[in-house]
């Protein structure tokens, strides 16, 4: 008796050293374990409850459930995990930050980039014919990667149109986005552009906001030719236009809807036109200069841009579009293991978070805006990757930012490596591929992009692209264990990696700190140098074959397994490039009387030091991508390199 | 291992115009470096023109490009053209770019007089190191052989490029004696440790000239150390200068050759024949020196020492010769944590050494300066105070237009200083959470642990 009132004092003892939430989250433990037993999950989108159905059947008759819990019964076992892993959409969000995948809606993006924005919309077309959602994924071409305008003179000739599109102005971008509407819940368009990303996401912007203008031109039925404009010359989409284009965005091309309609309501369809678009633009300085070197300007200065790219976001209310893609792609590209990817990634991540803090911007209004982008390859820290990057983002924004639930939801894109794509053996790639991208799936991932096979020798075909596609329908629709949300959690190894995965990319946080935080470790090229090594190192066990890889440094073929090389590869037209230097020229003589005073002014901005963005959206319906970027350079300087 | 050379070989490296994969041509660069080759490297993202203009002043033996991005028959036709036009149709191009270059476009290429470019198959074949030895044996041939310039006279003006690159090549190999001229045309010397971003300074007072006189022509003349080991050296500065691409601005890169100077022996002969070409304004650049090195004062009208507020302690200063004698004082990197504490220390070395106690800081010829920061302020400053310098010592006037009132004056705070440490304070926000979970968890064990024996002792009643 004695005893039992001993261990009850004790007990009452340690209650009262359990945290509160702790106690709620023990408390809730047997309502959790019940809210998952059900054949259906209630789950709440804003203010409505939807039943969801919970269970799949397998041709033998058993219910597979979307989620399982564990069987723990020590409460400090539940405790634990309910503090490290949860289920998904709860925090730490370590499983995922939604507590159910989306339904009927498969995570693949229609890549196009090629020639002239008419090839690419037609390519776009093809790809989103009949598709329920439409997910445009767009490439540059180099030229436009470097903010410069298309020109004959040969070494930029030879570049227009390949490896991507080549966009100079906003008629461009009106053509190349034309027939989709991209106010549109359902259209979402990515753009892979980095150094001049605010000018392009200009272009685009002004591209959306005139789709509604046309709409609403067309409701009301305004004659353009009535508004005293110049009606000659106006720029038109060059050839017929493609099945599935109905032509909306092309009403306005040489024009904006400014001049047509009155200030009010022209200001009344952009604001909704803002409000409404979907998609992200990459714009991640950061690892342009730790990996990829598309830069353009001085660092700083194309800091001072997204900062005023994601301020113009917050006082117009974009919500739906993601103001920077943080990515570690490129840095894995560059030959950076997963640990460095991840924390490279994150790092840059949290010093964005720091810079526009700085600026005065507060936490929840940009977290948001906020998006990351992984690559994923064969090593085992891939198969956490997402889980430690969810995980530390959650921790960090709601310990160390006070952030609300929606800013610790970090999401993410995520595609298979390129760099683990051979130019031996192509036809094995379609199997790392298939690999990488389990990891990713079983990862939730909230976009996933799979790889050709032919990536590594030439531009993919549409036979290489469709089995790319197919690796992940195969997965989410056949594969029966893909049919469960949470088949990582519970995995001694998948545990014991995260944590290790995660104390490794704490490590490296530090080393960075030492270093003077993200910009004073690039600046002694940390990095890159770290990048460089890890690089060589890959590459030597690769060659000495200690990191072997079937079909080119083990179980060679008869013949040796030699390079494959490509017959030919597609290449832009000499008719493509021509028309888009005429469209160009034809665009900088109909706006020559107001392109000058509209730099000149876009300087006065610069220089004044106010909101370069906003003033862009205006520029852009004057001046050319080059023409912007050359004035820039005058008052933001142009980068520099450095070895 | 060095390959035996007959000629001093020189080569411009960089990746070609909108294509940034820098890592293949950073490998080949450091092979040829040890060959024994002088590398000027250009880094990424050059257009034709300037590859081929720096090829012509820096009178190099050879190009090599790395392509990724395509367009590449274009580019590389481009510079043949540009090169044959300039009459340097003896400068060898070489190239790569793995796969996306075709076998039947290397035989174009080829055919057209590219003198090789390497494809990914070669690689397997001939190994890194069997290529670039190919290149640089390519390479191993005297430039001025068929140059008249040996026995003509010094009649050049500042576009002579190739002339002017030539003959101090001809000055380097010990080929031709230049006798010093006397000249008033004004050298600025800029030396510093390493590290000090010499290349950054140079290149904005580069810039600051062009635009202030838009008539006035200028030449830069950088050196930087070779390698006692290989005799190879890595020529860095291009790839540092932004304003160097213009028709009135020269730039020649020159190798000690002897590894343990700042200077090459043949620095006076460099700068008389920009002198002898009617430059209006030198710059001599020298490579990183030590505390001691005085040396750049031989060949200069006005010095100027580069240094940044990490020097270490105060009285390290009083071992710098250079802060006896250089005429400006600049403190780059003037953002770094402690700027102000060293341009007080420096301005208080300064003093001393002068015995000037009673002058005012902002007085004495020291200016704080970040120079990877646009339009900054403390750079403006600089420049106008070295023209001022300029008219001083030579009497060379160069009128500053008053530099932009919209400078910046401090540094435009990304993270501000007390932020700085903001990625160590996430990890510990992160352990802390972590070792909070742990804690909380063996509460809730022991909790579970007490409520089980007291359920059985319960049921055991």
């Amino acid at each position: 008796m004695m005893l039992t009132k001993e261990l009850k004092k004790k007990y009452a003892e340690l209650e009262l050293q359990l945290h509160p939430d702790c106690k709620k989250l023990l408390d809730g433990w047997e309502e959790l374990k019940k809210k998952y037993s059900g054949e259906t999950f209630a789950f709440k989108v804003r203010d409505k409850t939807l039943d969801i159905p919970f269970t799949n059947t397998s041709l033998s008759g058993i219910g597979i459930k979307k989620i399982y819990l564990p069987r723990y019964s020590d409460w400090g076992d539940i405790l634990k995990w309910q503090l490290q892993e949860n289920v998904p959409g709860e925090f730490p969000y370590t499983a995922g930050v939604f507590p159910l995948k989306r339904e009927g809606e498969d995570p693949t993006r229609m890549f196009a980039g090629e020639g002239g924005p008419e090839r690419t919309n037609k390519r776009f077309h093809y790809v989103s014919l009949g598709q329920p959602a439409i997910r445009l994924s767009t490439a540059f071409d180099s030229v436009t990667l470097y903010g410069e305008d298309p020109d004959h003179r040969p070494d930029i000739y030879g570049k227009v149109g390949n490896s991507g599109v080549s966009i100079a102005t906003v008629d461009d971008a009106k053509k190349l986005y034309s027939g989709f509407n991209l106010c549109d819940p359902k259209t979402s368009v990515s753009m892979t552009i980095n150094g001049p990303a605010p000018i392009i996401l200009a272009f685009f912007m002004n591209a959306a906001i005139d789709q509604e203008c046309e709409k609403y031109i067309k409701e009301h039925k305004i004659s353009i030719a009535d508004s005293g404009l110049p009606m000659a010359d106006l720029p038109k989409y060059n050839g017929p236009l493609p099945e599935g284009n109905n032509g909306l965005g092309l009403q306005l091309l040489g024009l904006s809807g400014s001049d047509v309609l009155p200030a009010n309501v022209y200001e009344k369809l952009k604001a909704k036109a803002l409000a409404s678009v979907r998609g992200t633009v990459q714009a991640d300085i950061l690892k342009e200069d730790q990996a990829q070197n598309t830069c353009i300007f001085s660092t700083e200065f194309s800091l001072k841009l997204m900062g005023d790219v994601q301020e113009y976001f917050i006082q117009h209310a974009v919500r739906n579009f993601y103001s920077v893609s943080i990515s570690g792609y490129h840095i894995a590209e560059a030959g950076a293991n997963p640990i460095s990817q991840l924390a490279f990634t994150l790092s840059n991540g949290f010093t964005y978070v720091e810079y526009y803090l700085s600026r005065g911007m507060k936490i929840d209004d940009f977290a948001p805006n906020l998006s990351f982008f992984f690559s994923n390859g064969m090593d085992p820290e891939y198969s956490v990757i997402g889980r430690v990057a969810r995980r530390i983002w959650a921790k960090a924004m709601k310990n160390k930012y006070k952030a609300n639930e929606r800013s610790q939801k970090l999401k993410y894109h995520i595609q298979t490596s390129g760099r683990s794509l051979h130019a031996q053996e192509i036809d094995f790639n379609d199997i790392r591929t298939t690999l990488q991208a389990l990891y990713a799936i079983y990862d939730n991932c909230n976009s996933l992009h799979t790889n050709a096979y032919d990536e590594a020798i030439t531009t993919p075909t549409e036979e290489s692209v469709r089995r790319a596609m197919a690796i992940q329908l195969i997965i989410n629709r056949e594969l029966g264990t893909a049919k469960n949300e949470n088949p990582n959690q519970g995995s001694f190894l998948i545990e014991e990696l995260t944590d290790l995965v995660e104390e490794a990319v704490l490590t490296e946080f530090k080393r960075i700190a030492e270093r003077g935080g993200v910009l004073g470790a690039m600046e002694r090229m940390y990095q890159r140098n770290k990048i460089q090594e890890e690089s060589l190192h890959y590459e030597h066990l690769k060659h000495t074959g200690e990191y072997p890889i079937v079909g080119v440094n083990t179980f060679l073929s008869k013949n040796g397994s030699p390079t494959i090389i490509p017959e030919e590869v597609i290449r832009s037209t000499a008719e493509e490039k021509e028309f888009q230097i005429t469209a160009l020229n034809a665009f900088k003589k109909r706006h020559s009387e107001k392109s000058a005073e509209a730099l000149n002014h876009l300087q006065q901005v610069a220089i004044n030091n106010e909101n370069l963005f906003a003033e862009l959206m205006e520029t852009v319906k004057h001046c050319s991508l080059g023409e912007i970027t050359h004035a820039l350079f005058e008052v933001g300087g142009q980068y520099r390199r450095s070895m | 291992m060095s390959l035996p050379l007959k000629n001093k070989v020189r080569i411009v490296t960089a990746a070609s115009l909108f294509d940034g994969h820098d890592a293949a041509i950073n490998i080949m660069r450091r092979i040829m470096q040890a060959k024994g080759a002088e590398v000027i490297h250009l880094g990424h993202n050059r257009s034709a023109r300037e590859i081929v203009e720096a090829a012509i002043q820096e009178d190099v033996q050879g190009i090599a490009i790395t392509s990724y991005q395509g367009g590449h028959i274009e580019f590389f036709k481009y510079m043949y053209d540009l090169l044959q036009e300039r009459h340097c149709g003896h400068i060898k191009i070489f190239g790569g770019g793995g796969g996306t270059i075709l076998p039947s476009e290397i035989e174009e290429l080829q055919q057209y007089g590219i003198a090789r470019i390497y494809s990914p198959d070669d690689g397997r074949k001939m190994g890194l190191e069997g290529m670039i030895e190919e290149v640089v044996t390519q390479c191993d041939f005297d430039t001025t052989q068929q140059s008249e310039i040996e026995n003509q006279q010094l009649d050049l003006n500042t576009t002579n490029w190739k002339e002017i690159a030539q003959l101090i090549t001809l000055a380097e190999n010990g080929k031709v004696v230049i006798k010093s001229l006397k000249s008033t045309i004004p050298v600025l010397g800029i030396t510093g440790t390493g590290g000090a971003g010499k290349s950054s300074v140079t290149d904005e007072i580069v810039r600051r000239f062009l635009k202030n006189f838009p008539d006035k022509t200028i030449a830069v003349i950088s050196v930087d150390p070779s390698k006692k080991k290989t005799g190879g050296a890595l020529l860095g500065d291009r790839i540092r200068m932004n304003s160097i691409s213009s028709p009135r601005a020269y730039m020649r890169s020159l190798a000690t050759r002897e590894s343990d100077r700042a200077l090459s022996k043949h620095v006076q002969e460099a700068v008389d024949i920009c002198r002898a070409a009617h430059f209006d304004f030198i710059i001599l650049e020298s490579a990183g020196v030590g505390q001691s090195d005085t040396s750049i004062l031989d060949y200069c009208n006005v010095s100027m020492y580069v240094m940044t507020p990490e020097y270490g302690a105060a009285t390290q200063l009083e071992k710098i010769n250079m802060l006896d004698y250089a005429d400006v004082i600049a403190i780059n990197k003037f953002d770094k944590a402690g700027a102000l504490d060293a341009f007080h220390d420096v301005c208080k070395q300064y003093k001393r050494n002068h015995l000037l106690f009673e002058t005012k800081n902002e007085d004495l010829p020291i200016v704080g300066a970040i120079a990877s920061q646009f339009n900054d302020a403390g750079v403006n400053h600089l420049f106008e105070l070295l023209m001022k310098k300029v008219k001083e010592k030579t009497g060379a006037e160069f009128h500053v237009k008053h530099t932009s009132a919209k400078a910046t004056t401090s540094r435009s705070q990304i993270i501000p200083p007390a932020r700085v440490r903001y990625l160590a304070e996430i990890a510990e926000t992160i352990e802390r959470y972590d070792e909070w979970a742990d804690e909380q968890s063996e509460i809730a064990r022991k909790l579970y642990q007490i409520d089980g024996t007291i359920t059985l002792m319960d049921k055991e009643k």
